[in-house]
C-alpha cells in the first residue's frame, strides 16, 4: 500500500523515511552506481531538505518496497541542477502543473519477477498509481521523472510507457539516466490498473497508516533534546537584529532541520502588510 | 470572464486585489487571499478579498502566528485542504475568530515555491456543505495552481528588491515552439514538425507561459517578441 509522507506528517514517519533512505542507498549507491552520497547506509541529498513529498510503497510487514520523491518545478529541483546534463545545458521546465519526480526505485531484492502482489512489476504499478492519483488530485497535469533504462523498460512493459522524453539519455555512473514525461490522467491510471489488476484504493487507510507510523515511546525520548535545540535556535533568531544575522540564524536552523536534528522549521515571520 | 493579466500593468496592491476578486467570480468562490513569505526579509506580504474588519483584526492581533493554513501549506508541495489541518487549541481559537468575521470554513491553500527559496500561498474559500466543496475543489484546483504561481511571480517581481530582473530562462525548445506559434502553426502542426507528441508541445508551452509570467499563449508570444526571444514574422 501507499503512504504519502511530506513536511506535514514526516514527524510521524521517521522510521519509514529512514527505511526509505536505506532503500535509496541500496539502489542508487549500490545497484545503479549513481554518484550519490551515502552515509551510514542512507542516501540523503540536499533536495530532501526542501520538504519534498514522498510516495512510499510499503508491504504488509512494514518494509519499504518502493519510493519516489516529488518536487515542484517552479522552485529548486533536480533537473535544474544535478541532472542538468540530461537537458544538455538547456533550462529546465518551469510549470505550476508539472511536478518533478526523482529517486524512483523499487526493492528488487525483496520483490520477485512476474506479475501481481510482491513483484517488481506489481510494486512499480502500485507506486505509479499512487503517484499519479496524488498528483492529479493536486491539480498536476504532467510529471517529469528521472529514471534509468531498466525502470523505463518496466514502465513500458506495465502499459505505462512515458509519452515522451526530454533531452538525452545521459550516463550517471554505471548506468544512464533519462527524463521521461507522464501525463496524470484518468486514462493512464486506468491502463496501469488494468495491466496490474489493482482495482482497490492503493492508499493506506487510517489504521494501516498508524501501524507504519513511529512507535510513541522512542519518539518521546528524542523530543527532549529536540526541545533544547529548538529553544536555542529561537533565542538566536530573537537576538538577531540585522537582516544578515537573521539570515544566518535561519540558515543554521534550516540546516539542522535538513539533517533531522530539529523537528520543525523556523517560525513564520510576523505579518507586515496586508492590502 | 477572463482573468486580467497582472503582469501587463504596473503590478500594484490594487491590481493584485482585483485579480483575486476576478478569480473568485470566475471560479465561483467566496474569498481568495495571497500571502508571500520572504524569510530573509522576515515578513509576509498579503493581498486578500476578506472584509476589512477581519484584515485589521488579523493584523492587530498578529494572527499569522496561529494561522495553520500558512504554517503547514508553506512546507507542503501539494495543496492543503483546510479540513486536513490537525486541530489544536490555538487553531480552534483561530477558526472561531475567523467564523465571527464571516470567513468560510471550506478552503484550500495552494503553495508556490519560487527559484530563490521564496514561498507564496494562494488560499481560496467557500461556504456550504463539505460535499459541494469537494466537488468545487476538484474542479478548480488545476486553475488555482496556475493562478497561484502567476500572483506569486508578479508579487516577487514587483516587491522583492534583492533579486530584480532575474527571470527564468527559456529553453531552445520553448523558444522554438513559441516561434512556430507566432507564425500561426497549431500545437498539432508543431508536434509533427518537431517530431514530438502534442502533449510535449503543450508542456513546453505551459512552461514558456510561466517563465514569461503570461496567462495565455498570445500574451507569451507578445512578450517573447518584446524580449526579442522570437521574431514576429
Amino acid at each position: 500500500m501507499i503512504i504519502i509522507v511530506d513536511a506535514l506528517n514526516r514527524h510521524e514517519y521517521s522510521g519509514l523515511l529512514d527505511r526509505m533512505f536505506q532503500l535509496r542507498a541500496q539502489v542508487f549507491g549500490g545497484r545503479l552506481g549513481w554518484d550519490v552520497h551515502v552515509e551510514n547506509g542512507r542516501e540523503v541529498d540536499q533536495f530532501d531538505a526542501l520538504d519534498p513529498g514522498y510516495v512510499i510503497g510499503v508491504n504488509e510487514d512494514g518494509e519499504v518496497v518502493s519510493c519516489v520523491r516529488a518536487l515542484q518545478t517552479t522552485g529548486p529541483h533536480m533537473l535544474a541542477d544535478v541532472f542538468s546534463a540530461i537537458l544538455g545545458g538547456e533550462a529546465p521546465l518551469r510549470s505550476p502543473t508539472v511536478w518533478e519526480s526523482t529517486r524512483f526505485c523499487v526493492d528488487t531484492k525483496r520483490l520477485g519477477l512476474g506479475r501481481g502482489p510482491g513483484t517488481i512489476s506489481g510494486a512499480t504499478s502500485e507506486l505509479m498509481i499512487g503517484s499519479l492519483e496524488w498528483a492529479m488530485t493536486s491539480g498536476i497535469s504532467d510529471i517529469v521523472t528521472v529514471i534509468d533504462p531498466i525502470m523505463n523498460k518496466v514502465l513500458k512493459r506495465s502499459n505505462n510507457a512515458p509519452y515522451d522524453y526530454l533531452g538525452e539519455t545521459t550516463q550517471m555512473g554505471k548506468v544512464p539516466a533519462m527524463a521521461a514525461l507522464l501525463d496524470c490522467t484518468p486514462e493512464r491510471i486506468a491502463r496501469v490498473r488494468e495491466f496490474s489488476g489493482i482495482d482497490h484504493d492503493v492508499f493506506a487507510n487510517e489504521s494501516q497508516a498508524r501501524r507504519f507510523s513511529d512507535a510513541a515511546p522512542v519518539a518521546k525520548a528524542e523530543k527532549a533534546t529536540d526541545a533544547q535545540m529548538q529553544s536555542y535556535l529561537e533565542e538566536q533568531l530573537a537576538e538577531a537584529d540585522t537582516a544578515r544575522d537573521r539570515a544566518a540564524a535561519l540558515r543554521t536552523w534550516n540546516e539542522l532541520y535538513a539533517r533531522g536534528l530539529v523537528a520543525s522549521r523556523p517560525p513564520i515571520p510576523a505579518l507586515s502588510s496586508v492590502s | 470572464m477572463a482573468l486580467i493579466d497582472i503582469g501587463l500593468e504596473q503590478t500594484s496592491s490594487a491590481t493584485l486585489q482585483d485579480f483575486l476578486v476576478k478569480l473568485c467570480e470566475r471560479l465561483g468562490l467566496e474569498h481568495a487571499a495571497y500571502a508571500g513569505m520572504d524569510q530573509s526579509q522576515g515578513d509576509i506580504r498579503g493581498f486578500v478579498t476578506y472584509p476589512e474588519e477581519w484584515v485589521r483584526h488579523y493584523r492587530e492581533n498578529n494572527l499569522a502566528k496561529g494561522d495553520a493554513t500558512l504554517h503547514l501549506a508553506s512546507r507542503s508541495i501539494a495543496p492543503v485542504d483546510w479540513s486536513r489541518i490537525p486541530r489544536s487549541e490555538e487553531y480552534d481559537r483561530f477558526l472561531d475568530r475567523a467564523m465571527d468575521f464571516g470567513i468560510p470554513r471550506n478552503g484550500v491553500t495552494v503553495p508556490v515555491r519560487g527559484p530563490f527559496g521564496d514561498i507564496g500561498m494562494l488560499s481560496v474559500s467557500m461556504s456550504g456543505s463539505a460535499d459541494a466543496w469537494a466537488r468545487t475543489y476538484a474542479r478548480v484546483v488545476p486553475e488555482l495552481q496556475v493562478a497561484a504561481v502567476h500572483v506569486h511571480d508578479n508579487v516577487v517581481r514587483a516587491f522583492a528588491s534583492p533579486h530584480p530582473g532575474i527571470r527564468p530562462t527559456l529553453s531552445a525548445r520553448e523558444v522554438e515552439i513559441l516561434q512556430w506559434i507566432a507564425v500561426g502553426k497549431t500545437q498539432r502542426d508543431i508536434g509533427s514538425i518537431l517530431a514530438i507528441s502534442d502533449r510535449t508541445v503543450e508542456v513546453h508551452l505551459r512552461s514558456a507561459r510561466t517563465k514569461l509570467a503570461a496567462l495565455t499563449t498570445a500574451q507569451a508570444v507578445a512578450r517573447g517578441i518584446k524580449a526579442r526571444l522570437i521574431d514576429p514574422e
